[in-house]
């Protein structure tokens, strides 16, 4: 069911790419609509998952991972309807391809540990979700300020000079994406320790529990990538880090994210299942 | 009805020339009304540039036309004729079309791709329809140039890149700033491509001009012309401090801004960068300010480097742009063609009706028991069935691919139908016509 909405996905990827290269204003409406469709379809995929599991799938790493690509095409989507702003399509078509090839090969078995279903739980991961997708987007957009800045600054105004958007419109909608993911990850973090006291209140022995402390890697690499993104914040507004230092923090933000994401959940045991 | 164009421009006529045959210093407006009263052309749009005057008119008789412009163009601009006639170019038809859409796409500006060019096709097009010297064959030919212009402007890269010094200036500058409303300019120096570099900035919305000068006077005097205000020398620290963007053109021997100076404003500032266009010959700026993280530093060699960049990519659009216009001028031939077929279709339908209101009115004695409904049916029924005859045929005689078969079906259908001859008898119905042979 997941590799319609990849191939979709996929398309939306190469019509961005055209764009791009060619800037024909079509091929960039096609883009926009092919991105739609793939975002349609994967609303339908996920919404058939719910229905079946009686959740919104993400109760295994790679289902998490595709609910993770269809917060982030809705995300993109939305900014890219209200900047009017295509350039960074390309950037993220293939990031939402690349990602949702993972779902697609491997479904992953849904099934939840009763002692999870509960709303607090629920908000915990989506939250959190939704705070990487807008990190997604603010590494992007950091990473495309530090492409334009150096072209700029070099004098060397080459291929992406031309086609990326200006400098300060990329440092705001970095400064935006991180706000609102930060904002999404402090309520993850809480909702989380609430959800874990209470838990633990119902179920005391449980050893997955037990271990839900700073000692457990996952926990400890989601708490700094909260300081970072709070550092990130707040050195905006008071020490004028804006910029290419900004774009440089949403960007190493995102790798520390995506390594807590992708290999820790794969390779070290952590009291999460992903 | 022809399309006629007559001219001059900067690749048939010396800029002496054209100035006394510019419309534009007087009412262009006026000027088509003139003709539109002397001359027998029934559609007049004057374009009207510092690179061109060009008239275009719809006509039924293009040679009569022509001599009807010339005689104008010397009465309205008191020269004699031979003053320009060896520099005009006349055009009809496809070849008016093709010129005007090559001028909308900006190929036959003498900077190619400037974007000026389309707004002025519109400007004189929007002057003769405000004075009703516009009808449908202008109308149509210059809202298809405009979308020519439009499909090069967004298709290929002509127009894209700056092509001067103080353009080149204020790209750069959208791109660090986006859009310029709000920010603040300082000029230091008040010499020719300082105020040029202010006026484009101006004029793109920025909230304040701040000039200095070592001489007060030429500050004052651009800052009058720009809108700005002029400050005093020594408070060109201060008024760096607050600037956005920051354009140096004095005639100073050694650097005026040193790395010490910037960073001691840039310290302090708020985050945002600072864009500084040096554009003095020897610069007045010192190049290792272009090393502050915040700062970016231009100077007249590297906008000129851009410009030329610019200018070469341009020449790589052109074979885009053209294929862009000879493909846009093809649909508007076929139009053209399929218009000059309306006559010929406006002659058949009439037949056509003429025969099914004279079969109705020699029924009449049958019909006339019908009730008032009844009547009316059969009167859409024939109707229909005539519409339905003659769609297909209409269409085709529109989509005629040359003008030779066009000419050769129009005359068949003329004959055939007896189209335009006073002698038929449309009281003969088919059925008549075949009892007759019996």
């Amino acid at each position: 069911m997941n590799v319609l909405p990849l191939i979709l996905y996929a398309a939306a990827g190469v019509a961005y790419a055209v764009h791009f290269a060619t800037r024909r204003p079509q091929a960039g409406r096609l883009a926009t609509t092919v991105l739609v469709f793939a975002a349609f379809a994967h609303t339908f995929v996920i919404g058939m998952q719910t229905m079946e599991v009686r959740h919104v799938p993400f109760a295994n790493a790679s289902s998490a991972i595709s609910t993770f690509v269809w917060l982030l095409a809705l995300s993109y989507l939305y900014l890219e309807m209200t900047s009017d702003e295509r350039s960074m399509g390309v950037f993220i078509a293939p990031m939402l391809a690349g990602l949702q090839t993972i779902p697609a090969w491997s479904p992953g078995i849904e099934r939840i540990d009763p002692m999870l279903d509960s709303p607090s739980f629920w908000m915990h991961v989506s939250s959190l979700l939704f705070a990487y997708a807008s990190f997604a987007l603010a590494a992007v957009l950091g990473l495309t300020y530090v492409v334009q800045f150096t072209e700029i600054k070099k004098k060397h105004l080459g291929f992406f000079y031309t086609r990326l958007p200006s400098l300060q419109t990329l440092d705001i909608m970095n400064a935006r994406a991180v706000a609102v993911g930060w904002l999404f990850l402090t309520v993850g973090v809480v909702v989380g320790v609430i959800w874990v006291t209470q838990a633990r209140a119902a179920a005391p022995d449980d050893p997955n529990l037990r271990a839900m402390s700073l000692d457990d890697p996952k926990i400890f690499v989601a708490v700094l990538t909260w300081g970072l993104y709070s550092f990130a914040v707040l050195a905006r507004r008071m020490m004028g880090w804006s910029g290419r230092r900004a774009a440089w923090l949403s960007a190493v933000g995102f790798t520390i994210v995506l390594l807590n994401f992708l290999p820790i959940s794969y390779f070290v045991r952590t009291s999460h299942t992903f | 009805m022809h399309l006629f164009l007559l001219g001059v421009s900067h690749r048939t006529a010396p800029v002496d020339l054209r100035e006394r045959l510019d419309f534009s210093s007087r009412d262009v407006g006026a000027a088509v009304e003139t003709l539109a009263a002397r001359a027998s052309a029934a559609e007049s749009v004057v374009l009207s540039t510092c690179n061109r005057s060009e008239i275009y008119v719809a006509s039924s008789e293009p040679s009569r036309a022509r001599e009807e412009l010339i005689a104008f163009l010397s009465e309205y601009h008191q020269l004699p004729r031979d003053a320009f006639l060896p520099h005009l170019f006349t055009y009809d038809d496809t070849a008016a079309a093709h010129h005007l859409f090559s001028v909308s796409a900006g190929l036959d500006s003498l900077v190619i791709g400037e974007p000026q060019i389309l707004g002025q096709v519109k400007d004189a097009y929007q002057a003769a329809a405000d004075r009703h010297c516009t009808g449908p064959l202008l109308n149509k030919t210059f809202h298809w140039a405009f979308g020519v212009g439009k499909r090069v402007r967004s298709e290929t890269g002509l127009g894209e890149g700056a092509v001067s010094v103080s353009f080149a200036a204020v790209a750069l500058a959208r791109k660090i700033f986006g859009r310029l409303q709000g920010r603040r300019v300082l000029v230091v120096g008040a010499g020719e491509i300082g105020a040029l570099t202010a006026h484009h900035l101006r004029s793109h919305g920025v909230a304040e001009i701040v000039i200095t000068s070592r001489t007060a006077a030429h500050a004052e005097a651009l800052a009058a012309e720009t809108g700005g205000r002029a400050v005093p020398w020594s408070d060109m620290p201060r008024a760096m401090g607050r600037a956005d963007i920051v354009v140096t053109a004095t005639g100073s021997q050694r650097p005026i801004i040193t790395r010490a100076e910037v960073e001691a404003v840039t310290g302090r500032r708020r985050p945002d960068p600072l864009f500084i266009i040096d554009i003095a010959v020897p610069r007045d700026v010192d190049p290792a300010v272009g090393e502050i993280e915040q700062v970016f530093l231009y100077n007249i060699d590297d906008l000129q480097g851009i410009v030329q960049e610019n200018l070469a990519r341009r020449g790589g659009e052109i074979a885009r742009a053209e294929a862009i216009v000879a493909e846009e001028l093809s649909r508007f031939t076929a139009w053209q063609r399929s218009r000059r077929a309306i006559p010929t279709v406006i002659a058949l339908r009439q037949r056509f009706d003429d025969i099914r209101r004279s079969e109705l009115e020699r029924l009449e004695t049958k019909l006339g028991g019908l009730p008032p409904d009844a009547r009316a049916r059969v009167d859409e029924v024939t109707r229909l069935i005539v519409e339905k005859l003659l769609l297909e045929p209409t269409e085709q005689l529109k989509a005629l691919p040359d003008e030779e078969t066009q000419a050769v079906y129009t005359e068949a259908v003329s004959r055939l139908f007896r189209l335009g001859d006073g002698s038929d008898e449309p009281d003969a119905s088919p059925m008549d016509e075949r009892r007759r042979r019996k």
